[in-house]
């Protein structure tokens, strides 16, 4: 392309073709450059999608799969009990951890933001906050278990205070504590992504509300909460979804009546050999993460304040 | 008792990086009621941390503040009744124009203070005090700088305060939107009778707009005055090279008489100041040498002889720069534009005016 355009000056009279044969071999440059992303794309997005999509229209009889072109299994999805029903418990139990780990994030995002002066502080903090991710899920959720169990931290605890007189079973093993569990494990996310909002926010403005003679309430509630909408939304989606597809917490500390839709496919994948359904159900969330994303993205842009 | 603001020997202690320095170091000041005071110094010189002390968003190392008389100096920034404009403006951006301006009236402890109808009409009256009255339902966004700190202003005084604080509020406009902005200030503090206490690094706004300045430097105040002395009568070598582009000359004190003095400067030549100075004979002064108050003139007719190093056309005068002879300093001249120009290199003489020249510390 360099040497295409020094050419141009000394080809007076044919300079229009030289452009023209520049641009060619630009043009044919950039397509060389697009092959990676789009082979990337095809072989990791298009073809899973479009095997996922194949397999959804098939039947899987005496545990084998026979294609076939038919929508029966979207329907089941809508219809055939349990699936509607885990798939609105799953989107119960994100919705209870999003809100809960938006709850959890909030003061400690606005503290990390506002009232931590010193860098390095704010470094080591930031850095705590991401640290638990170094340890393994599994680790983290068997962690619950000890405090919770009946003869956990927290049932010793209560005994040893003369609360309770024996274990109470009502910790583990049920929505309470995989809800517990889930917002345990993603509140960083939250925090995140609350952080990054509430960083833009000059100091000057809490400066100019305090020097209005606005009280702390008063500046958390009209100034920096409206500000940071965008950010506890972003937050949400992100550990709703992930409450949402989680499988591990429902079987390390949910009851039997706890599994979540996750759980529901690895057992139509693995145990009923199922996959025509599992690929159905998968798709359907798919379309709804879509449709949820769609969403919050519109809600973000709607509420985010230009500073 | 005295009304209005006055600094006790305030200090500020920053530490940065594990070194500590004074950002303020021992001011004292009296700032009367109604009076418009600036800070004036170049940027890391205490003027903006001083300030800020007295808006109380930071709290001094030592020393009082005192207002009326009443020592403030630990009371909380959203008790002092003290509004500031800020450089940035701080305008809230989930607010319209007029929420903003309303903001101060509508905090809890103003509940009841003032019913709606109140609110809307004292916000309808600053929005037209700062010319915009037509923009009460913008959000900030939609605004230019000039607008932006009109808002500011108009959040600041709706409060009715006795005192309003400015941190550089100019100093993100442009040039044209400064002098206009200057003006628009000047009026209000007049119309209003606030005490308005303004920091700036900005000369030219400083002298303009001011009753007194701080001229401050390394957290000290070097002097504090009002800009006529500070202008024609500055304390130091700093404040006058500071202020208004002064060129100091090397003297020495050839005479001190109660009714002026005369400074030998080192190529021999004598100038008379029509200003006695507390100097004795002797001393290493430095000879202040103002632009206007010099005129050139041909050989023979002025004190100081020199030739002309440069000359710089500037519309509304040209510019000459005088090297006098001797190597005894450079000095510039402002000439009028209609008078016959003096070429580069023509010796010449100067005039100095006896009544403005000033000696200050060598």
């Amino acid at each position: 392309m360099a040497q295409a355009a020094l050419s141009l000056p000394s080809q007076t009279g044919g300079a229009r073709p030289a452009v023209r044969s520049a641009r060619r071999i630009e043009r044919r440059r950039m397509l060389l450059w697009l092959v990676p992303p789009i082979a990337w794309f095809t072989v990791f997005m298009l073809v899973p999608y479009a095997l996922l999509f194949y397999y959804s229209l098939g039947q899987a009889e005496d545990m084998v799969f026979t294609p076939g072109l038919s929508l029966r299994n979207f329907a089941r999805v809508f219809t055939d009990e349990p699936y509607l029903g885990v798939i609105l418990k799953s989107a119960r139990i994100g919705l209870m951890t999003s809100v809960l780990s938006a709850i959890m994030a909030y003061p400690l995002a606005f503290c990390l933001a506002f009232h931590v002066r010193s860098a390095s502080l704010k470094f080591v903090l930031y850095l705590l906050v991401i640290v638990p991710w170094w340890a393994s899920y599994l680790v983290k959720a068997y962690a619950w278990k000890t405090i919770l169990g009946t003869g956990g931290i927290l049932n010793a605890t209560l005994q040893g205070l003369g609360l309770t007189h024996e274990p109470v079973r009502l910790f583990l093993y049920n929505e309470f504590s995989v809800v517990l569990t889930l917002t345990y494990i993603f509140t960083p996310f939250a925090v995140l992504s609350i952080y990054a909002q509430l960083e833009r926010v000059p100091t000057s403005l809490i400066e100019a509300a305090r020097n209005l003679g606005a009280s702390a309430w008063e500046i958390v509630f009209r100034i920096v909460l409206p500000i940071s909408v965008p950010g506890v939304i972003a937050g949400g989606i992100i550990t709703f979804s992930l409450a949402f597809g989680d499988f591990v917490a429902p079987v390390l500390v949910g009851g039997p009546d706890s599994l979540m839709i996750s759980n529901i496919v690895i057992n139509l994948l693995g145990v009923a050999f199922d996959w025509p359904m599992a690929a159905a159900i998968g798709l359907v969330i798919i379309a709804l993460g879509l449709a949820l994303i769609s969403l919050s993205g519109w809600l973000e842009e709607k509420t985010q304040v230009r500073l | 008792m005295t009304t209005g603001i006055e600094l006790r020997d305030l200090r500020k202690l920053y530490d940065g990086h594990g070194a500590t320095a004074w950002a303020v170091d021992g001011v004292n000041m009296r700032i009367g009621q109604g009076q418009f005071v600036t800070l004036l110094g170049p940027s890391g010189c205490g003027k903006t941390t001083t300030l800020r002390m007295i808006a109380g968003f930071e709290t001094p190392t030592s020393g009082q503040i005192l207002r009326d008389g009443i020592d403030i100096t630990d009371q909380p920034v959203s008790d002092r009744d003290m509004r500031m404009v800020f450089q940035d403006f701080a305008l809230f951006p989930n607010m319209t124009v007029a929420e903003n301006v309303a903001f101060g009236l509508r905090t809890r402890r103003m509940k009841g203070r003032f019913s709606d109808a109140e609110i809307r009409r004292k916000v309808a009256e600053h929005l037209d005090l700062v010319h915009l009255g037509s923009h009460a339902g913008k959000r900030p966004h939609q605004l230019s700088g000039g607008q932006k700190q009109r808002v500011s202003l108009a959040r600041a005084l709706v409060t009715d305060p006795d005192v309003v604080l400015f941190d550089e509020p100019l100093g993100s406009l442009d040039a044209h939107l400064r002098k206009v902005m200057q003006i628009e200030l000047i009026r209000l503090h007049r119309e209003l009778n606030k005490t308005f206490i303004y920091v700036t690094h900005d000369q030219d706004e400083a002298m303009a707009m001011s009753d007194a300045i701080a001229v401050m430097n390394v957290g000290k105040v070097m002097q504090f005055g009002t800009p006529r002395e500070i202008y024609d009568r500055p304390a130091s070598r700093y404040v006058a090279s500071f202020i208004g582009h002064a060129h100091i000359v090397d003297a020495v004190v050839a005479e001190s008489r109660s009714d002026g003095l005369m400074v030998r400067l080192g190529n021999g030549e004598v100038v008379s100041l029509a200003q006695p100075a507390k100097v004795a004979s002797g001393q290493s002064v430095g000879l202040m040498l103002r632009a206007e108050d010099l005129s050139l003139a041909r050989p023979g007719e002025g004190e100081l002889h020199g030739q002309v190093a440069d000359s710089l056309y500037r519309g509304e005068y040209i510019e000459y720069v005088v090297e006098l002879t001797g190597n005894a300093g450079l000095v510039h001249v402002h000439e009028p534009t209609d008078l016959p120009p003096f070429a580069h290199g023509a010796p010449v003489a100067l005039k100095v005016n006896a009544q403005k020249a000033h000696v200050v510390e060598a």
